[in-house]
């Protein structure tokens, strides 16, 4: 057996996995061989090329398992919580509470993809005049009438105001069709004028106090929410508990990003990052085991590191990579091409910063929630791409658009503007759907064209 | 005087005028945003037009764009960075549940004509905004009172003129060395018309063309639902009546859905700023607002109050507020509905859209 970091097919996964289980693999209760997956449905594996370590198959089982344990919460009698849009806030709230799980119903914006449209989401949501002009998202509404995916939460808390009109609009559907959203508001994140007072939030945004005030008053109303339903108080203890445990998360995510984008060769793949960060937002439903995966995941990166050893080349351009891809695969792609990931902003560049401690709970989750990336202009986005650009140094950068997402239609020309004039760095943008097999001589093309001109200004060559 | 363009009906014109600026409603054109659009994809084309006109429109000294849609607030920051004019964000809450959301809009009104001070506007004299906001709500009421004589075209151009300056405060002058836009042009003669003329403006309204007077007596009923109209539109509307529909009820964005609460003069009194927020932020039902029952309630009242016998849906392409709603409201209402989606600007669209306005009127004949 090699321990030789690589990147291996699923076929390839089968056998590496009968030789780790030969050498004394130990995993937890959800492991097993990624194949099974592939048996439930989950057929764009058979696509991917996965890291071949024991940490990243902990990693993808952690993944693929949410369902069972959230169908488990339910047995056990836990409060199923569906927070939807606000990325990283509610669920600490949540996880704050010993007989309550939150989760992403919107989370099924993945469905299309790792289930390669078997599932026939989208094909519900159209039945229902949610096309393919909304974004992926439209696919929660195809899983709330088949109810073949996740279990349907008993609660349903929303986020809405400066947030993206596909899914606020999904959601005031799911409202109609009987599954009743709490609803609160995010304001739109202005600047503070002169001489307002201010306030710091986690990240690099500043913003005025009463905002800040106002978004407590906001989460304040949705603690009354949550303990009124979950028949339990939610005190400030608890949640200052429960924000040092999401902490935990974020810091050991922090730790994680910090060796894998700075390292040469990279010691991970960005599609096991990508995961790895997908996990900050709710912990995929386990919090505990959640930081069990991300600490495998670190020992083997930094193990990796150490040896000077990882599964792409030493000479990949470096990457900066902004919007989470419908299409995972499309991860591998850029990778194909001579790329790797050193740097990102999914969307929810606040689910990983540090939620402050030390001051009033809820003063800290409102200055987290006023973070978001989204909740502010895709000016201040573009500062904060432009300031991460700068810690892991990237030499060019690509905006990934989704289809049909209110913000993408704009954002991608604002960002790409700024990030131009500001680091004077070959940007690309590309638009990837949730399947992109027959885009994928020209998304190949287009990635192997920025890798190549990021090489050539490596080389002095304009 | 300065002039702020706008275009949503949760920016209160009274607010701007008592600023010392003239309000001015924004009629779009779609070929501009067409040709946005068309370096742009997934803009919706109000957006589009919005962002075309603001970087077109040399007599504008700001724009006050609103965070009820995704679309918008991008278009704010895309003009931000522009840099033409001073972009101010009014950040209108999409929930209405709690009254610190009440009271954020207050804020934000406060915050706007902070600005609106900044870039030359004044702040309201002694007893200003208590009568500005009293003259408005009477053109309104005025107004509302003619409403069924006139045409759905007739009716839009006079909302324009009662959003914008129909008080006639404003001296309409371009400035020095700067040529009004046509749109413009069109759009603030009614404005001007209406202001400090009751009864004229009844008259004009009743002196409609023939071919509006025919459909106005034996049209059938329908209600126009959905998103805003641009300047081509009227074109549509004064089609549709040709060829036998009646727009009784027009809940498009710039119809009679937005526009604000008729005003309590006990309330005005005691605190006018207040009064603007009932008007616009508890009374206006919009699709954006969470949850947007209000929408439906409004309708129900209105499409029974109007005999109304057929919805036409008018969303905009990449429009996902209104086109999530069209299955639902095909699903509520009690009448037939027509779904259209439109792209502004488009030769071959209005043969698209007569045709299936006419097989619509056939079906309810
Ligand atoms: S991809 Fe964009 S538009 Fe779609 S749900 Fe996420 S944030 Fe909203
Ligand atoms: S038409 Fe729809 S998307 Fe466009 S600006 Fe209006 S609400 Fe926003």
């Amino acid at each position: 057996m090699t321990d030789l970091p690589d990147r291996i097919t699923l076929n390839e996964w089968d056998r590496r996995y009968a030789e780790l289980s030969r050498a004394g693999l130990r995993e937890p209760d959800y492991g097993g061989c990624l194949r099974r997956h592939v048996d439930d449905g989950d057929t764009r594996l058979l696509s991917l090329r996965m890291d071949n370590s024991a940490a990243s198959l902990r990693l993808w089982n952690f993944l693929l398992t949410e369902e069972d344990r959230l169908r488990k919460a339910r047995e056990e009698g836990k409060l199923l919580v569906g927070t939807l849009k606000d990325l990283g806030t509610v669920p600490v709230m949540v996880y704050s509470m010993k007989n309550a799980v939150a989760f992403y119903p919107d989370g099924a914006w993945w469905i299309p993809c790792i289930m390669e449209r078997n599932a026939k989401l989208l094909e519900i949501a159209d039945s229902l005049g949610i096309d393919d002009s909304f974004c992926p998202v439209r696919a929660m509404l195809g899983a709330f009438v088949s109810q073949a995916h996740f279990p349907i939460p008993d609660l349903l808390i929303c986020s809405v105001g400066a947030t993206c009109d596909d899914l606020s609009a999904i959601a005031q559907r799911l409202d109609a069709m009987g599954h009743p959203v709490h609803w609160w508001e995010i304001p739109f994140r202005r600047a503070p004028d002169p001489g307002e007072e201010s306030v710091a939030l986690p990240g690099i945004f500043l913003a005025p106090h009463d905002q800040v005030a106002f978004v407590r008053k906001e989460l304040e109303r949705v603690r009354e929410i949550l303990q009124d339903r979950a028949g339990l108080a939610l005190s400030d203890a608890d949640l200052a508990a429960g924000i040092g445990r999401a902490n935990r998360v974020r810091s050991l995510l922090d730790r994680l990003r910090e060796t894998v984008f700075a390292a040469s060769p990279a010691p991970l793949p960005a599609l096991e990052m990508l995961i790895a960060e997908m996990l900050a937002i709710h912990f995929c439903s386990d919090q505990n085991e959640c930081m069990a995966v991300l600490e495998s995941l670190l020992a083997e990166a930094t193990k990796r590191a150490g040896a000077g050893v990882g599964p792409l080349p030493e000479d990949a351009a470096r990457i900066f990579w902004v919007n989470p891809v419908a299409d995972l695969r499309v991860m591998n792609m850029l990778e194909d091409a001579g790329g790797r990931v050193c740097g990102t902003e999914y969307l929810f560049s606040h689910a990983l910063d540090r939620i402050p401690e030390g001051i009033v709970p809820m003063e800290a989750l409102a200055r987290a929630a006023l973070a978001d990336p989204m909740a502010g202009s895709p000016v201040d986005r573009a500062e904060r791409i432009c300031h991460d650009i700068g810690r892991f140094g990237a030499e060019a950068v690509v905006v990934s658009s989704i289809p049909g997402a209110s913000h993408c239609a704009l954002e991608g020309t604002i960002i790409g503007d700024i990030v131009r004039r500001r680091l004077a760095l070959p940007i690309l943008e590309i638009e990837v759907p949730p399947i992109t097999d027959s885009q994928e001589p020209t998304l190949r093309t287009r990635l192997e064209a920025l890798v190549e001109t990021a090489r050539s200004r490596r080389a002095g060559i304009p | 005087m300065i002039r702020v363009g706008y275009f949503s009906p949760f920016v209160p014109p009274e607010w701007i005028a008592a600023h010392g600026a003239c309000p001015e409603w924004l009629t779009l054109d779609g070929t501009a945003s067409h040709a946005f659009n068309a370096t742009h994809r997934g803009v919706c084309p109000c957006a589009g037009a919005i962002a075309a006109r603001t970087m077109d429109d040399f007599a504008l000294d700001a724009m006050v764009l609103t965070t009820a849609c995704d679309q918008m607030r991008y278009a704010a920051a895309y003009l931000d960075t522009v840099g033409k004019i001073p972009v101010f964000l009014l950040n209108v809450p999409s929930t209405w549940q709690s009254l610190q959301v009440r009271q954020l809009y207050r804020e934000e009104l406060e915050r706007l004509g902070r600005f609106l001070t900044e870039i030359g506007g004044r702040e309201p004299r002694g007893g200003e905004l208590e009568s500005i906001i009293l003259g408005y709500d009477q053109r309104r009421s005025a107004a509302l009172e003619a409403r069924a004589k006139v045409s759905a075209r007739q009716w839009q151009e006079t909302l324009v003129g009662l959003r914008s300056d129909p008080l006639g405060l404003a001296p309409h002058q371009p400035k020095a060395g700067q040529a009004r836009n046509p749109t413009f042009m069109n759009m603030s003669a009614p404005c001007a018309e209406v202001a400090n003329k009751d009864s004229k403006t009844r008259a004009r309204m009743e002196a409609a063309g023939p071919t509006s007077s025919r459909a106005l007596q034996t049209g059938i009923p329908l209600a126009l639902v959905g998103g805003p109209l641009m300047t081509e539109d009227r074109s549509f509307l004064a089609m549709l009546e040709q060829v036998g529909g009646r727009i009784v009820l027009d809940a498009s964005e710039g119809g009679e859905r937005t526009l604000p609460a008729t005003v309590d003069g006990r309330r005005l009194r005691e605190d006018p700023l207040e009064e603007l927020v009932r008007i616009y932020f508890d009374s206006i039902p919009d699709v954006f607002r969470r949850p947007n029952s209000h929408l439906y309630e409004w309708l129900g009242e209105h499409l029974k109050a109007h005999a109304v016998r057929g919805i036409i849906l008018r969303r905009y392409l990449f429009c996902d507020l209104w086109h999530a709603e069209s299955h639902r409201l095909r699903q509520w209402s009690e009448v037939p509905v027509l779904d259209m989606d439109v792209i502004a600007g488009d030769e071959g669209e209005s043969r698209r859209v007569l045709g299936r306005i006419e097989a619509f009127l056939e079906m309810l004949r």
